[in-house]
């Protein structure tokens, strides 16, 4: 499911399409659904897209730009200044350091590590936001964006797994 | 040589992201710019990217109309009615109110709209409860002024920027809201605790309160205009009182900005000349 052409080079804007999908991706979660349970239960998509992204072309994300998505996403979501940045380097941090043979062998294996570090995310979310609240908050609020990040993993794989096609550059 | 550059540089942003969390937490005047400026340019891409939803709401919302528009004009038909004997009602209760003020010589509150805004952005997290409006310090907008819509309160501007401003939600366990109980007037706080329903704190021991009790807002405090709907009293439990926001905070669309101050009657102002004239 997650294997396709990578070998070809990557030309024009083509270069920057991991960083805008991030982009769209924190955008699409700033954005007003009133839907009474969506604000506590919205899935971490920008994490899922790092991982993604992290394990298929970590060239096309460097640290710099997933440190100022995640800094945008801060500022957007009026949350901790500097969370979502740390975080999401955090993500990309451990992808890399696996290895992207290591996650790229197959998807069941690449959604069993996620859901570890997804569930890692959200606790971490949870420890930050209630240290900067100064108050304990509601751990099940943050495991339950974590869960519905995992149950929507495969979705987010196929939504990217289209950006990744428009990587590969037609030969010449 | 390249892992020695990439783990360089994964730990500089490590640190700088670290050193942001400690130290822009203060959200001194600088930081409160940037975000400022930074969600003044993002603004408007999230009000188009905000339209198609905005459409499906429209369009649930007209189908809903359509759907109920008899029985509804029949019930609006009954509550005219009974409106106009009200406005006859309170339009002398406001002739008697006005002529004791006078009487009392105290200060009338002045309320003004500053601007009407569209939400175009939901911080849609479970910890921090905050919007994004489309209108900033360009339409007179300033940090502290009150946010209300046709159904209640809201919250309060908390970061303005030259064309959007951050809205705190009533929600968010940092809003505190000086309110008072309809019936009785005893002066209470409204404390968000960043879920749905925010909780009731200082309610003086020997006072009762009920479900169901009408809350408004007090005025103490100068944010808030007094009198406007807050909410009802959803439980009493030993944990606390929980009041249902007559606003539907999940389901904001277009908001009101509210600039409250307190206006003296001619009266006082020419006391207190006269006093200084005296010094």
């Amino acid at each position: 499911m997650m294997k396709g052409p990578e070998s070809k080079s990557e030309r024009g804007f083509r270069w920057a399409l991991p960083s805008i999908s991030i982009l769209g991706l924190i955008i699409l979660m700033q954005l007003p659904y009133r839907i009474s349970f969506l604000d506590n239960l919205l899935p971490f998509l920008p994490m899922a897209a790092v991982y993604y992204w992290g394990i298929f072309k970590p060239n096309l994300l460097p640290v710099s730009a997933v440190f100022f998505l995640g800094l945008l996403q801060d500022i957007l979501s009026g949350g901790p200044l500097g969370m979502m940045a740390l975080l999401l380097i955090l993500v990309r941090l451990f992808v890399i350091q696996q290895g992207r043979r290591f996650l790229e062998r197959e998807f069941l294996f690449s959604w069993l590590v996620f859901i570890i570090v997804a569930l890692i995310f959200g606790l971490a979310t949870w420890a930050i936001s209630s240290i900067y609240i100064r108050e304990p908050q509601y751990i099940w609020d943050a495991l339950g964006q974590s869960m519905l990040t995992i149950a929507i993993f495969p979705a987010i794989v196929w939504g990217l797994g289209l950006f990744r096609l428009m990587l590969v550059a037609e030969k010449r | 040589m390249k892992e020695l550059k990439h783990r360089f540089s994964s730990g500089f942003f490590i640190v700088l992201a670290l050193a942001l969390l400690i130290f822009g937490s203060n959200n001194t005047s600088f930081v409160n710019a940037v975000r400022g400026q930074i969600t003044d340019f993002f603004v408007p891409i999230l009000s188009v990217a905000s339209r198609p939803l905005q459409a499906v709401d429209d369009l649930i919302d007209w189908t809903q109309q359509v759907a109920i528009v008899f029985s509804e004009n029949k019930r609006l038909l009954a509550e005219n009615a009974q409106l106009k004997q009200a406005q006859i009602t309170s339009s002398q209760l406001a002739i008697d109110n006005q002529r004791l003020k006078r009487l009392l010589n105290v200060g009338e509150g002045q309320v003004n709209i500053i601007a009407a805004a569209r939400v175009v952005s939901d911080s849609e997290s479970p910890f921090f409860k905050s919007v994004l409006i489309n209108r900033g310090t360009d339409d007179g907008v300033l940090k502290g002024q009150a946010i209300i819509n046709e159904d209640g309160i809201v919250g309060r501007i908390i970061n303005a920027g030259s064309s959007s401003s951050r809205v705190l939600l009533a929600t968010d366990i940092n809003s505190h809201i000086p309110i008072k109980l309809a019936s009785s007037g005893i002066n209470m706080i409204l404390e968000g605790d960043n879920s749905p329903y925010p909780k009731l704190g200082f309610l003086p021991i020997g006072e009762e309160i009920s479900v169901g009790d009408l809350i408004l807002t007090s005025g103490y405090g100068m944010v808030f205009p007094p009198d406007l709907p807050v909410g009802q009293v959803l439980e009493i439990t030993e944990e606390g009182i929980k009041i249902k926001l007559s606003a539907k905070l999940y389901n904001l669309n277009y908001v009101s900005i509210v600039g409250y101050e307190i206006i003296r009657s001619s009266v006082t102002r020419r006391d207190d000349r006269s006093s200084k004239g005296k010094k």
